[in-house]
């Protein structure tokens, strides 16, 4: 099997599965029970804030707010942000290709009487910043906006955007999505200047089930569940140390070997790049969002000729190759992706996109073989390769 | 309220099976089996009696799961979870007080409650007559709960059921609806053609309505479609199976014999070739299966391939008789009835069972047979149909 769908989710590394290994067996404690064995299962959990704040570089670890994924990390930011500054208005900008977690906490703010706006990509892909800034008012109260787009790799300008909106909303919380960012593209946290970001474990070798919002210091967002006062009253409920103490030890190792990670990815980009130049009528979609260091490299979005992608996919699979269309979660919806559409592809060309994405794990050899295994797939489709 | 027991038994009724005559020995059989089949979880310690007309059905504390369950097996005409009791009159009028205390804790209306006493006596030497015991039962229970009630016998809301049985006498006040019918296996056995649409797990759920066991036979397009199509195709068959207790789904790989026909036919034909294929395999299916007939969910007229002519076409190709239970069924009715069996939210997930790669534009409204015959003479359908056949995936459900 050669696994090119790491963007929708990662193997766990032997490192995390070392790290784990404790407390699914006699480290089982609560960490809020006064005993020992509760004060080891704190202290992992704070083991696990301080590599978190580490990572990111210059956070406080009691501003990691541990969540049960990415999902619930940009639902928090996106809804508790608002809710807590709606005295200062009722304005909230996103993303153009926001991932479904944001849009649809969004969609709900909309609901509840919020005056919700979209931000927008000039043509190529870039996100338009002369928009974001007309968009900008004093009643804004919340900005959304990816650093990497989880489709089609785009890092958008977020430090510039940040600048823009402390300088014309001074009452809007900036809230980043970093999940497909992290250990792919470096950046620096205090440069991205945001009110919180959100982060995933399983998509840089963790498990499911975990993730983090790490809020600025003093900042505060109004809970969406109501409990036992555990994560300082924002995120209740008995913590999942097992999900916590992988998420802290693969966001430390995504962070420690970004720079060589996206070295060996780029590569491997490229290499799939070489395959794809001898099937006609094909594209590698590599938008620029306008964001330092151009676009993340662990995700390739082929745009292929012939049927929807979907096909190419199964047949790809039937040899091996496993790959995705539009992102995971949202696969199985029949729409076609928003974000494929911001970019300005029409319909039908949105459903002809297939994503090949790329960790650390992924060596030089599979991807040939993945691109020797797209041409075979072309002549059984019956479509040109030169 | 703490010891208020709860009802013991369930009464399950059967209507039509008494117009079967000396079958009837049979029908009881059967549906007794399906009935302990379906109660093997919810309540599996479960005695199942037939006593004198009806099943009665000793489950103990899990009675109210058991009625549930029991509202999804063909054949009873209705249930009722109740109490029993011998048949001294005061353990008569104690066990319906009993009844009636614990139906309206949970009745919510606080305006009199019209209501009536019924009695059916199985056992005709039991002293007093129906009419009397309906009086006087009647009377007790006015006197302890008069202020929640007024009788009346023409327009009751709630019912007070007595039947007085030889073995025992049973107290109940609801009588549910069963899901009629009778009971499966009764009749036969048939396969049917089992997509992942909204039709055929309706067609396929009539068909088991009217007693046939059904086989369930799927096709699809792997690679062209995703191996999410069996899964979903294996759910649907699942919610359905529920109502014959277990099932047997063949997944059969139809891909290059629509690539076959892809190239060969002309394309407004592929739709007609692509069925007459499915339903040779499938009269294989139930010639091994030895079932006596296939179910479709087809509907004359609902798509374009559904015309008379293509349905003759495609018929063509079976010596087995073809049940169309939806034939005359409008897509709302046929949604209706799938929403009430639960298969209608399972249908609609986005899951293609056919690629666009294989659809023709404008499929052909009066397919010949000759046409279909000289394409399929042209290419080795058999060895393909052999070998579709070979790759057939046999899922239990």
């Amino acid at each position: 099997m050669i696994y090119l769908d790491n963007a929708a989710t990662t193997a766990l590394s032997p490192e995390v599965r070392e790290a784990i290994e404790p407390f699914l067996g006699g480290s089982f404690g609560n960490p809020s029970s006064r005993h020992p064995l509760g004060l080891e299962a704190a202290r992992a959990v704070e083991v696990a804030r301080e590599q978190i704040a580490g990572a990111l570089g210059a956070a406080d670890p009691e501003c990691v707010v541990f969540t049960s994924g990415g999902t619930e990390a940009n639902n928090l930011a996106v809804l508790g942000a608002s809710r807590t500054r709606k005295r200062h208005g009722r304005h909230v900008l996103f993303g153009p290709t926001e991932h479904p977690s944001v849009r649809a906490s969004v969609q709900a703010l909309a609901e509840g009487g919020y005056e919700t706006e979209s931000l927008k990509l000039v043509s190529g892909g870039a996100l338009d910043l002369d928009a974001a800034q007309a968009a900008l008012r004093e009643d804004t109260v919340l900005v959304a906006q990816m650093a990497v787009n989880n489709e089609f790799g785009s890092r958008y300008p977020i430090e510039e955007l940040t600048t823009l909106v402390r300088g014309h909303a001074p009452h809007a919380h900036v809230h980043v999505d970093l999940v497909q960012a992290l250990g792919k593209v470096p950046f620096s946290y205090l440069d991205l200047d945001a009110d919180s970001v959100s982060l995933s474990a399983h998509k840089v070798h963790g498990l499911k089930g975990a993730g983090a919002l790490v809020l600025k210091r003093a900042t505060r967002v109004a809970p969406l569940v109501f409990g036992g006062g555990q994560e300082r009253d924002v995120r209740p409920g008995t913590e999942n140390v097992v999900g916590i103490v992988a998420l802290g030890a693969a966001i430390a190792n995504a962070a420690r070997s970004v720079s060589s990670t996206r070295e060996h990815l780029s590569r491997l980009r490229a290499v799939l790049a070489e395959t794809l130049a001898r099937l006609g009528d094909s594209e590698l979609l590599v938008p620029d969002g306008g964001g330092r260091n151009g676009h993340s490299p662990a995700i390739a979005a082929l745009r292929l000729p012939g049927p929807p992608a979907d096909v190419w996919m199964h047949h790809l699979e039937e040899k091996g190759v496993y790959t995705s269309v539009g992102s995971a979660c949202h696969a199985r919806s029949k729409s076609v992706s928003p974000g494929l559409l911001a970019l300005g592809l029409d319909d039908q060309s949105a459903r002809q996109v297939l994503r090949l994405s790329f960790a650390c794990t992924t060596n030089e050899e599979q991807v040939r073989a993945a691109g020797a295994a797209l041409l075979e797939v072309a002549t059984q489709l019956r479509i040109d390769t030169a | 309220m703490n010891d208020v027991k709860t009802p013991e038994v369930v009464l399950a009724r059967y209507g039509e099976l008494w117009l079967k005559g000396r079958n009837r020995i049979e029908f009881e059989r059967c549906l007794a089996r399906n009935t302990r089949r379906a109660l093997k979880q919810v309540a599996p310690e479960a005695a199942v009696e037939r006593e004198h007309g009806i099943l009665v059905i000793r489950a103990g504390e899990q009675t109210r799961e058991a009625t549930q369950r029991l509202l999804d097996v063909f054949g009873f005409s209705s249930l009722s979870a109740a109490r029993g009791c011998d048949h001294a009159f005061e353990s008569i009028a104690r066990t319906g007080a009993e009844e009636m205390r614990a139906t309206l804790a949970r009745w919510p209306s606080r305006d009199p409650i019209p209501f009536r006493v019924e009695t059916r006596r199985s056992d005709k030497r039991f002293p007093k007559t129906s009419v009397e015991l309906d009086r006087e039962i009647g009377d007790c229970v006015m006197v302890e709960f008069g202020e929640r009630l007024k009788v009346n016998l023409t327009k009751p809301e709630l019912t007070l059921g007595i039947n007085i049985r030889p073995e025992r006498v049973y107290v109940y006040s609801e009588r549910l609806r069963g899901a009629g019918g009778l009971p499966v296996g009764s009749v036969g056995r048939v396969v049917s053609l089992f997509s992942g649409g909204i039709d055929s797990p309706v067609a396929t759920w009539m068909a088991m309505k009217r007693g046939l066991q059904v086989v369930f036979s799927s096709f699809h397009s792997y690679p062209y479609v995703g191996q999410g199509f069996i899964q979903k195709a294996t759910k649907l068959a699942r919610r359905v199976a529920h109502f014959q207790n277990s099932g047997v789904l063949y997944a059969t790989p139809l891909t290059k014999i629509q690539e076959a026909i892809r190239d060969a036919a002309p394309p407004g034909y592929r739709t007609v070739l692509y069925r007459r294929a499915m339903q040779r395999i499938a009269t294989r299916i139930a010639n091994k299966e030895e079932a006596r007939a296939l179910v479709t969910g087809e509907s004359v007229g609902q798509v374009a391939s559904q015309t008379l002519e293509n349905i003759h076409c495609i018929q063509d190709v079976s010596p087995l008789p073809v049940l169309r239970p939806l034939i005359a069924f409008d897509k709302a009715e046929t949604i209706a009835l799938a929403k009430q069996i639960g298969t209608f939210e399972l249908s609609i997930q986005p899951e293609p069972d056919c690629c666009t790669v294989f659809q023709p534009k404008h499929p052909a409204l009066r397919a010949r047979t000759e046409v279909c015959d000289d394409v399929e003479a042209g290419l080795e359908m058999a060895e393909m149909e052999e070998e579709a056949l070979a790759a057939t995936e046999t899922i239990s459900l």
